[in-house]
C-alpha cells in the first residue's frame, strides 16, 4: 500500500499536464493551472531538501570530533548566518544578505569555477593529442573555432576566422547537437513513460514498504 | 578606501586560489564556507523569495479564501519526513506529486518542444534555397542521421551501418571540439572576472592609483 | 632536446603562463576590434524594433560561476531597452545566485538614465522556484505568479503590469542563462506559447543551442563573452550615449569588448600550447622508436 499509492499519484499527476496539452478545455486547464502554481511551492520546499542530510552528517562529525571536523564547524556557521538572513528578511531581499552573497558566496563560486581555467590550459598542453584520424579532426575544429572567437584570429586571416568559425557551428556542430538532442530527447521521453506506468520505481527508494 | 567587503570577497578569492600550489587549510576552510553559505542562501531564498508572498502572505491576509494553498504547503512539509524513519514513507506522496507532475510536464518538452522541432527542421532544410544552401544542408542532413545512427545500438555497427556511424563520429568530433574551444573561452572569461576584481577594485585603490 | 622532460613540465608552469596571460590585459588594456554576428543582430534588430509600448522579460537565470561572462550581455541589452523605453520585466529562475545578479545588474544600469521610473518602465519580479512550474503559470497570469516584487512591495498596483498580464503582451523573452533553464524557456515557452525567445548563454552551453537557432525555435543566440561584445559594438556603433558610456574607465574595464583583449591572449597561448604538446609527443614517438 505504502508504494501502490504513490505510483497511483504519480500515474495520475503525470498524465494530467500531457491530458491538458492535447484537451484545452476550461474544466481541465483550470485544475492544471492549479497544479502549476502549487508546484511552484512545492519545489520551494524541495529545495533546501537536502541540507538537512549535510547538517546530520555534519554534526555527527562534530560530536564524534572525526578527521576536519573543525571545517564542519566552518560549514555550519555559514549555512546559520546565511539562512538566518534569509529568513528574516521578510518578502524582500536582506541587506545583509544581498551583501554577503556580493562579498562571500559569489567570489567563493566564481573562483572555484575559474580555478577550471588553469586545468583546462594544462589538459590541452598534456592531453589534447592527434592520436588518431578522430582526434585530429577534434583538434582542428578547436583550434579554428578558437581562432574565430578572438579578433586575433581575424587579424592573421584578413577575417575568414569568423565566417569559417560560424560555419562550423551552424551546419556540422549544430547537427551532431540535433543527433543528440533528439536521441537523448527520446531516451528521456521512454524514461518519463517507464515512471508514469510505473515502470521505473527507484525514485521511491529502496525500502520494502 | 578599500571597504571590509572588498577585503572579505579577496581573502576568499586568494584561499581558493591557493589551491593551484596544492590543497590546503586555507582552501579547506573557504570550500566549507562556500558549501555551508549556498545551502543557507538556499534557505533564505526559497522564504523570502517564493514562500513568503506566494504562501504565507496571501494566508495571513486572507485564510479562508487561500485554503487551498494549505495542500501544497502539506506536501511541501511532507517531503521532509523522509528523515523521521517511523513515518518516512509518507515522504512518498509528496514524492509522487512531485515527480509525476515534472514528469509529464517533461515528457511535452521533450517530444513537442525538441523531438518534433528539431525533425521537422530537418526534413524541411532543401525546402525553397538555392546555390551554396543546398549543399550546406545537405551536409547538415547527412550529420543528423549519421549521428543518429551511431546512436542506434540495436544492430552491430559494420558494413553500411558502420560506415555511416564512422562519419557520425566525425560530426560528433567536429562538435566536441567547438565545444572545447568554446568551453576554454567560458573559463578564461571567469578567471577574468576574478583578476579583474583583483587589480582593479582591491590592488589599484590599495595603491591609491584610479 | 628531451622532448619528455618538456611534454612532462610541472603543472605549475603552465599556470603561470595562463595566469601572466590573463593578467597583463587586464593591467594594460589592448583594444582589439570585435565583428558583430549574425545571430546578435539579430535580437538587436528585434529590440531595435520595438518601443514604448512593447514589453520583454529579461529572466537571469545565471549565477556567479558565469558572472564575468553574462555580467556585460546583461547590461548592454538593459542600456539597449532603457534607451528604446522598452518596459522591462526582470526575473529569476535560478536559483543559486540568479535574483542577486538582478538586483546588481539592474542598480549598476537604472540609474544611467533619468527618465524611466521603477514600477512603470522597468520591474524587478524577483525569483521564482519552480521552473517549469513558474514559466506555465505566466501564461495564465505574471502577477499571480509574482503578487510581490523582489522587495516584497505588491506588483498589482504597479503600472508596469498592466502591459504585462500574460505571455500575449511579451515581445521577446531574453534568458541570460548558464545551465538549463534556457533550454525550457526555448523548448516549453517557445515551443508551447509561442513566445519569441532569445538566449545569452554561457559559453560552454553555445555549441547545443546552435541547434535550436537553427530550427527557428530561438530568435537569437549571444555565445558568452564573445556575444557580449558583440552586442556592446552594436549599441556602440548605433547610439552616442553607449560611445561615450563605453569610454568611461569603470564600465569599460568591466565591458566584453576590453574581456576580449584578455580572451586573445589566453586563447593564443592554450593554440601554442596545443600545437607545442603535439610537436613535443610526435617528438617524442620519434626519440623512443629509435631507441
Amino acid at each position: 500500500m505504502r508504494r501502490t499509492i504513490p505510483l497511483v499519484i504519480t500515474f495520475l499527476i503525470g498524465l494530467y499536464p500531457i491530458f491538458a496539452f492535447f484537451v484545452p478545455h476550461g474544466s481541465i486547464s483550470g485544475a492544471n493551472d492549479w497544479l502549476d502554481s502549487a508546484l511552484v511551492i512545492v519545489a520551494a520546499f524541495a529545495l533546501p531538501l537536502g541540507t538537512v542530510n549535510v547538517v546530520m552528517t555534519n554534526t555527527t562529525k562534530l560530536k564524534r570530533k572525526s578527521r576536519g571536523w573543525q571545517y564542519s564547524i566552518v560549514l555550519l556557521a555559514g549555512l546559520t548566518v546565511m539562512a538566518f538572513y534569509g529568513l528574516v528578511g521578510g518578502t524582500g531581499v536582506h541587506p545583509s544578505f544581498q551583501w554577503m552573497f556580493v562579498n562571500m558566496v559569489s567570489p567563493l563560486q566564481a573562483t572555484m569555477f575559474a580555478l577550471l581555467s588553469f586545468y583546462v590550459a594544462s589538459a590541452a598542453y598534456r592531453a589534447f593529442r592527434a592520436r588518431n584520424v578522430e582526434a585530429t579532426i577534434l583538434l582542428i575544429a578547436a583550434i579554428i573555432v578558437m581562432m574565430g572567437r578572438i579578433p586575433f584570429g581575424d587579424m592573421m586571416t584578413r577575417g575568414m576566422m569568423t565566417p569559417l568559425s560560424e560555419w562550423i557551428m551552424s551546419i556540422p556542430n549544430a547537427a551532431a547537437q540535433r543527433g543528440i538532442i533528439i536521441g537523448a530527447a527520446l531516451g528521456a521521453a521512454s524514461m518519463s513513460i517507464r515512471i508514469i506506468l510505473g515502470i521505473e520505481t527507484t525514485y521511491l527508494g529502496t525500502g520494502k514498504d | 578606501m578599500v571597504s571590509i567587503g572588498v577585503w572579505i570577497n579577496a581573502f576568499l578569492t586568494l584561499c581558493i586560489l591557493s589551491f593551484l600550489y596544492k590543497d590546503n587549510p586555507f582552501f579547506r576552510f573557504a570550500e566549507s564556507l562556500f558549501a555551508g553559505m549556498s545551502l543557507g542562501y538556499y534557505i533564505g531564498l526559497a522564504n523570502q523569495q517564493t514562500l513568503m508572498p506566494n504562501l504565507f502572505m496571501p494566508l495571513f491576509r486572507d485564510f479562508s479564501g487561500s485554503v487551498v494553498l494549505l495542500i501544497p504547503m502539506a506536501l511541501g512539509i511532507l517531503l521532509y519526513f523522509r528523515y523521521i524513519p517511523r513515518i518516512a514513507w509518507m515522504a512518498r506522496l509528496a514524492l509522487a506529486v512531485y515527480i509525476g507532475y515534472y514528469i509529464g510536464v517533461m515528457f511535452l518538452q521533450k517530444l513537442h518542444g525538441e523531438v518534433l522541432p528539431q525533425s521537422r527542421d530537418t526534413i524541411l532544410q532543401l525546402r525553397g534555397i538555392a546555390g551554396i544552401d543546398v549543399l550546406w544542408n545537405a551536409v547538415f542532413i547527412a550529420g543528423v542521421i549519421s549521428v543518429l545512427l551511431y546512436f542506434y545500438f540495436s544492430a552491430e555497427h559494420k558494413g553500411v551501418l558502420g560506415k555511416v556511424s564512422r562519419v557520425g563520429i566525425w560530426f560528433l568530433m567536429i562538435s566536441f571540439g567547438a565545444s572545447f574551444g568554446y568551453t576554454i573561452m567560458a573559463r578564461i572569461s571567469l578567471l577574468m572576472g576574478r583578476f579583474s576584481f583583483l587589480v582593479n577594485d582591491w590592488i589599484r585603490p590599495l595603491m591609491g592609483a584610479s | 632536446m628531451n622532448a619528455r622532460k618538456l611534454l612532462y613540465v610541472d603543472r605549475r608552469v603552465i599556470y603561470l603562463l595562463v595566469a601572466i596571460g590573463a593578467l597583463v590585459p587586464i593591467i594594460r588594456p589592448i583594444g582589439l576590434p570585435t565583428v558583430p554576428t549574425k545571430p546578435v543582430q539579430q535580437l538587436f534588430n528585434k529590440i531595435e524594433s520595438l518601443g514604448p509600448d512593447d514589453t520583454v522579460i529579461i529572466s537571469f537565470d545565471y549565477g556567479p560561476s558565469s558572472e564575468p561572462e553574462l555580467n556585460p550581455m546583461a547590461q548592454s541589452i538593459l542600456r539597449h531597452c532603457f534607451q528604446r523605453r522598452v518596459k522591462v520585466l526582470v526575473m529569476a529562475l535560478f536559483p543559486l545566485g540568479g535574483v542577486n545578479m538582478a538586483i546588481d545588474q539592474l542598480q549598476a544600469v537604472a540609474d544611467e538614465f533619468d527618465d524611466i521610473n521603477y514600477g512603470v518602465d522597468f520591474v524587478n519580479l524577483g525569483y521564482k522556484d519552480g521552473a517549469q512550474a513558474a514559466m506555465k503559470r505566466m501564461d495564465i497570469s505574471i502577477e499571480s505568479l509574482f503578487p510581490a516584487d523582489v522587495n516584497g512591495d505588491p506588483t498589482k498596483d504597479m503600472p508596469i503590469m498592466a502591459h504585462a498580464r500574460n505571455y500575449d503582451d511579451i515581445a521577446v523573452v531574453i534568458s541570460l542563462a548558464t545551465g538549463i533553464i534556457g533550454e525550457y524557456w526555448v523548448n516549453l515557452v517557445n515551443a508551447q506559447f509561442g513566445v519569441p525567445v532569445a538566449v545569452g548563454c554561457t559559453a560552454v552551453s553555445a555549441p547545443k543551442y546552435y541547434a535550436y537557432l537553427r530550427a527557428g525555435q530561438m530568435m537569437s543566440l549571444l555565445g558568452g563573452l564573445k556575444g557580449g561584445s558583440e552586442y556592446e559594438k552594436l549599441l556602440v556603433d548605433k547610439y552616442e550615449f553607449a560611445r561615450e558610456l563605453y569610454e568611461q574607465p569603470e564600465i569599460k574595464i568591466t565591458s566584453a569588448m576590453a574581456g576580449m583583449d584578455v580572451q586573445s591572449i589566453v586563447h593564443v597561448i592554450i593554440i601554442v600550447f596545443i600545437i607545442f604538446g603535439n610537436t613535443m609527443y610526435f617528438i617524442m614517438k620519434r626519440q623512443e622508436k629509435a631507441r
